[in-house]
Formats: C-alpha cells, sequence, structure tokens
C-alpha cells in the first residue's frame, strides 16, 4: 500500500485537471479580500500553495456548516444524503490529523451516516508544510509539519520536484493509471526530503506541551478562579469553536416551508454560546462562563486524551488568529504550564 | 447503514390528563420496540424538533409506549396540542438502564419527586412482580401538593403487594429527608419516636436505592441516603441534560467525560462523585 514515488512539479496541473474529470477538485483559493479558503477550483493555475493556512478548516467538506437531514412533507420523510465525489488538494498535516480524529469520534458506537457518507467520498492530497505560520504549534504534538500515516497522498515540495507517498487504497487509485507522470524515488531525493522537513521543524515559533498543561491539570494545579480569569477576555463569539478543525457539536433544527412541508437540519453549535447546556425550564449546568471555558479546554486537554489517545487539539493555530479576546489554546497552554497564573 | 438519526413513525394512541400541565400519552410505534428501565427515547415532531423523553411503561409489554410529559418548554407545548389519532416520530431506546439484576432480592427504596416517578415506573412495577415476601422496598415520593401526585393506580397496587409508601407533599422531598432537621427527619432515625415510626424499614446496608426528580433534589438525597449507611455503589439516579441527537454526537449533554445520552442517563453515586459530574 505504502508507495513512495516523484513528480516533476509541471506534471502537477496535468495530473489535477486529469482527475478533476471525475470528481470535484477542492483547494486554497485566495479571495478577493486576500482571505484563504478552500473552495471548489475553476482554474487549476489559481490555486495557492505557498499561504498561510486556511482559516475555515477543511471540515466543512465533511461536517458542513448547515447540512440537510431531511425533507419531510405530511406524508413523506426523505434522507438527505451527500454523495458527491471530492479531492480536496492541498490540506496540511495538521488538518489531516484532525479529520482523523472526527473519524473515530463520528464512526463509534452509532455510526453517523451523514459523515460517513461524504468522508468515503472525500480523498485528500496533502502537503508537508515548508513554510509554517507563526501561530502553529503542530511539531508539540506530533500531528505536523509531516505525516507518518493516516493520510491518502502526502506531498513534499523539494524544489523542482514532489516526493508522493501514498498510504491509502484511495489514495492509490489516485495514481494508478498516470504512472508515466511518476518515477522511482532515488536516495538524493530522500535527503531532500529529510532537509526539507528538518528546515522546517525549524522554522516553528511556537513550542507549546499540551503533555505539561494536562499534567498540571491533573495534579489540581489550576483552580475555576483561573478559568473565571480567562472568561473576563472572551466575548463568547464561537470563533474558535467554528474555526477548530477537531470541533464536532451541532444543532439540529426544523424549519418548515409551507404548511407541513419544510426540512430538518443540523448548524454548527459552540459550547461558548451561553445557551449551549440550557434546558426546558429554565435548568441550566454551564451557565457561567468559567464553566463553559473549563469544559471545552477539559474536554481537548483531559478527555480527548483518555479516550482516543490523542489530545483534541491539532495546533493549527486557527483559534490564535480567530480570538478577539487571545484567550486561545495556546494562549491558556502556554499561561498553565510557564505560569503568569494571575488571578486577577 | 442504519440510519441513526431517522425517527421511526408513531401513532399518538391515547392521550391522558394526569395534572393540569402533565399528560400521559400512548403511543403506538410502527413496529414493537424493546426497551429497559430507565432509557429514553427522542420523540420527535416534524417541523417543531425533538426531545429526549423517558418511558414510564412497563416493560415487556412492547407495542405500546407510554410517555409521560409535562408542558416545560417548546417541544412539550407543542406535544400538548396533539389530539389523537396522529403521527409522531421516536427514535430509541437510547441510553443505560437502571441495574435491576443486582438488586435481586435485596432491600430496596425508590426516592422520586414529581415526574421522576415516570421513569422509575417501569423499574417499580417489575421489582413488585418479582418480589419474594422477605424482601423490603419502600417509596419515597414527594411532590409539591397533592394533586400533582401521579399514578395512584399503581401506587395502590404496589402497595397492596407490600410496598412501603411514604408520601410527601407541600415542600415535597424536603420533609422527608431533611437530615439537618431533626424534629422532622425521617431518614436519620434520631428524631422524635413519632416521627421515627415513619422510617422505611430496610436495612440500608445491604440496600440498593434508585433516586428519580428534579436536580436540586437529586444531590441532597444522594448524601442524605449515603450518610445512612448505603454504599455509594448502590445509589443510583438518572442525570438529565439537553440533548440533540441522543447517540452522542451532537456534543449538547457531554460532561466531564461522559456523554450523557450513551454512558448515561442512570450514573451510580459512586461514579458520579469520581467523575465530578455535575448535578445541576
Amino acid at each position: 500500500m505504502k508507495k513512495n514515488l516523484i513528480m516533476d512539479k509541471n506534471y502537477l496541473s496535468y495530473w489535477l485537471r486529469q482527475i478533476r474529470k471525475t470528481m470535484s477538485l477542492i483547494a486554497p483559493m485566495r479571495l478577493k479580500n486576500a482571505d484563504i479558503v478552500f473552495k471548489q477550483v475553476d482554474n487549476i493555475h489559481e490555486i495557492e500553495l505557498d499561504c498561510p493556512a486556511s482559516l475555515p478548516s477543511p471540515k466543512e467538506f465533511l461536517l458542513p456548516q448547515k447540512e440537510y437531514m431531511f425533507r419531510f412533507s405530511k406524508n413523506s420523510v426523505d434522507v438527505l444524503k451527500d454523495c458527491t465525489k471530492r479531492l480536496i488538494f492541498g490540506v496540511r498535516s495538521c488538518d489531516i490529523s484532525a479529520i482523523d480524529l472526527m473519524d473515530r469520534f463520528f464512526g463509534e458506537k452509532f455510526v453517523d451516516e451523514y459523515y460517513m457518507s461524504r468522508r468515503e467520498n472525500t480523498v485528500f492530497i496533502s502537503i508537508v508544510c515548508n513554510n509554517p505560520d507563526p501561530t502553529c504549534f503542530c511539531i508539540g504534538l506530533g500531528t505536523g509539519p509531516f505525516l507518518k500515516s493516516n493520510f491518502d497522498i502526502q506531498l513534499t515540495d523539494l524544489g523542482d520536484r514532489y516526493l508522493v507517498e501514498t498510504g491509502s487504497k484511495q489514495g492509490a487509485d489516485l495514481i494508478r493509471g498516470y504512472s508515466h507522470l511518476f518515477s522511482r524515488p532515488k536516495k538524493s531525493d530522500y535527503d531532500d526530503q529529510y532537509e526539507v522537513i528538518l528546515s522546517s521543524q525549524s522554522k516553528f515559533e511556537k513550542r507549546i506541551s499540551l503533555e505539561n498543561t494536562r499534567q498540571k491539570i491533573l495534579n489540581e494545579k489550576i483552580n475555576d478562579l483561573f478559568w473565571d480569569w480567562i472568561a473576563r477576555r472572551c466575548f463568547e463569539c464561537g470563533g474558535c469553536v467554528y474555526a477548530c478543525p477537531v470541533c464536532t457539536c451541532f444543532n439540529v433544527v426544523d424549519r418548515m416551508e409551507q404548511e407541513g412541508d419544510g426540512y430538518r437540519f443540523r448548524i454548527w453549535d459552540a459550547c461558548m454560546f451561553k445557551g449551549f447546556t440550557r434546558m426546558a425550564g429554565n435548568v441550566w449546568p454551564a451557565e457561567k462562563k468559567g464553566s463553559r471555558i473549563k469544559q471545552r479546554y477539559f474536554h481537548k486537554l483531559l478527555y480527548y486524551p483518555d479516550h482516543f489517545g490523542r489530545f483534541g487539539c491539532v495546533g493549527c493555530g486557527r483559534c490564535t488568529i480567530t480570538c478577539p479576546g487571545h484567550v486561545d489554546m495556546a494562549t491558556i497552554a502556554h499561561r498553565i504550564d510557564v505560569g503568569d497564573r494571575r488571578r486577577r | 447503514m442504519k440510519e441513526i438519526y431517522l425517527p421511526i413513525k408513531a401513532e399518538v394512541v391515547e392521550v391522558l390528563d394526569m395534572t393540569p400541565d402533565t399528560k400521559l400519552f400512548k403511543v403506538k410505534p410502527e413496529r414493537p420496540v424493546h426497551y429497559q428501565p430507565g432509557q429514553f427515547f427522542m420523540l420527535s415532531l416534524w417541523g417543531k424538533g425533538e426531545v429526549p423523553i423517558s418511558i414510564t411503561s412497563a416493560c415487556g409489554f412492547h407495542e405500546y409506549v407510554e410517555l409521560c410529559i409535562r408542558r416545560v418548554g417548546y417541544i412539550t407545548s407543542a406535544i400538548h396540542e396533539v389530539k389523537p389519532p396522529c403521527d409522531i416520530g421516536l427514535r430509541g431506546p437510547f441510553g443505560n438502564t437502571f441495574l435491576a439484576e443486582n438488586a435481586k432480592n435485596k432491600d430496596i427504596i425508590f426516592v422520586a419527586g414529581g415526574l421522576g416517578i415516570a421513569p422509575l415506573r417501569p423499574l417499580i412495577t417489575r421489582v413488585m412482580n418479582e418480589k419474594k415476601r422477605s424482601r423490603r422496598i419502600a417509596l419515597l415520593y414527594g411532590s409539591r401538593n397533592p394533586g400533582e401526585i401521579l399514578f395512584k393506580d399503581d401506587i395502590e397496587a404496589w402497595q397492596e403487594k407490600g410496598l412501603q409508601l411514604f408520601l410527601g407533599v407541600r415542600k415535597g422531598l424536603q420533609f422527608i429527608l431533611s437530615a439537618g432537621k431533626k424534629d422532622n427527619c425521617l431518614l436519620s432515625g434520631s428524631g422524635p419516636a413519632a416521627e421515627s415510626s415513619r422510617i422505611p424499614k430496610i436495612s440500608f446496608k445491604n440496600a440498593y436505592a434508585f433516586v428519580c426528580g428534579p436536580p436540586v433534589m437529586i444531590s441532597p438525597t444522594m448524601i442524605t441516603l449515603s450518610t445512612m449507611g448505603m454504599d455509594e455503589n448502590n445509589i443510583y439516579t438518572s442525570l438529565e441534560a439537553h440533548m440533540k441527537c441522543g447517540v452522542g454526537k451532537c456534543g449538547h449533554c457531554y460532561v466531564d467525560g461522559v456523554h450523557l445520552c450513551t454512558d448515561g442517563p442512570i450514573f451510580s453515586y459512586a461514579e458520579i462523585r469520581k467523575r465530578r459530574l455535575q448535578i445541576v
């Protein structure tokens, strides 16, 4: 299954153009206002690869912000399921790790068929980060800048050529039939790969150890006052949750279109929102902002490792960019780990 | 693949007014469902939404399901408007169950507050039907006022089979369980002689307790029961949370490392203390 190949950079657009004939191609593109987003590619030359990470994570293709589940009328209910074949190109390693975590979450116990039908029809081509952003800290979590497993296809930029690694059957299917584009890697290619990875690893500005943070929390070094202090800087905008590639909470809403006709859909929800846990009769478990923030970080730092053996954070740094109050994962983990635990 | 979000069709056959704001719905699902005491259904009204509702009917009889619903929120108000015959949706049953097997041939104390009698009813019925003479079973039932005591027929039937009944009204269970006040404490047994005769005659050391009711009641009840000498592992309660999916995906009921819908809603007091679960 695992296979390494070399492809000349000039062949990339041809290869993508050929693949696009069978499935929808999605890649990072620059919008007019200079934001980078994943969207459907019309012109392959517009794909941006030397750019900061896209702000919306590619999770929206697996768990869309608004996903129609059922269309109901008076007598019938239709299950609406998305089975579009997609190739998502240019994803970063951290996002692939996050998707692996989502696969395990949605695939355990009760299998979420909406997620799974999208997931089974989606292939990812990830790219090793040669230039990590200043906000990235995946290196401390083992989710980047490159992956050792769990990818479909991973490309490493070696200057004038790509090292193409296939890690799954779906990935191998993309390469089959295009053997004229690929050649066998030489020893010098592996040397270049090693150098690229080393130089990338040295470029990380943030060195954050979530394991230390976890230990500090487990040893009860952090009390509720800390979370209340963090809460004073939180705007409850939910930006960190929406931008997070690991967060999966959703709300289910019914909308009527006409008499008896309508849709049931699910939309992203955020545990930072005040009404997230409110029940009928005004029973309200997490009314305080501090307890909601504590719940979110405990989920990512304590409960995810307990359940999945991995942190519920992949170090993509999106919350650092999004948070208007500068109380993101990197800041909080750093505060807990290194100190500066001012209480008021 | 199994559709976990698609409700099956169910017909509301009968609606009984129990109190001004509580109704008992007799529902006939499209196909028979198998459930255990303590589990819940996601009741779905197309165009309104879904709510988790605990099952009130005795398990073992699967063609009809009874759901006891109080009008408190948006969807429960909507279902109170339903006139039979009418179709609704049901998903489930979800959640874990009261482990009645462990309590076999042991003394049992049930503590119910208000609508908390509804999820306990299948369990009490099962226990009373299996009851042997030597086994002592008590029900402490508190409600806001005498008119709000639910399932009076069932309680009478249970009493005939030897259930020790303790009703507390007005202040509800506070009256029964006020461990702090010595003059009218029922469980602590240190009150005046007249009151101490009203202590449930069970051996607390080996007894099992099943507590169900509003969150304000659960925590003092469990503390009282454990100070009475009961093993914390033998005190069970049913927690509640806002739920959207019932299958552990939507994240609304996720507290302290457990999804209340799939890992719960039944927890023992020991587990609640270990995980520091918040009883609202």
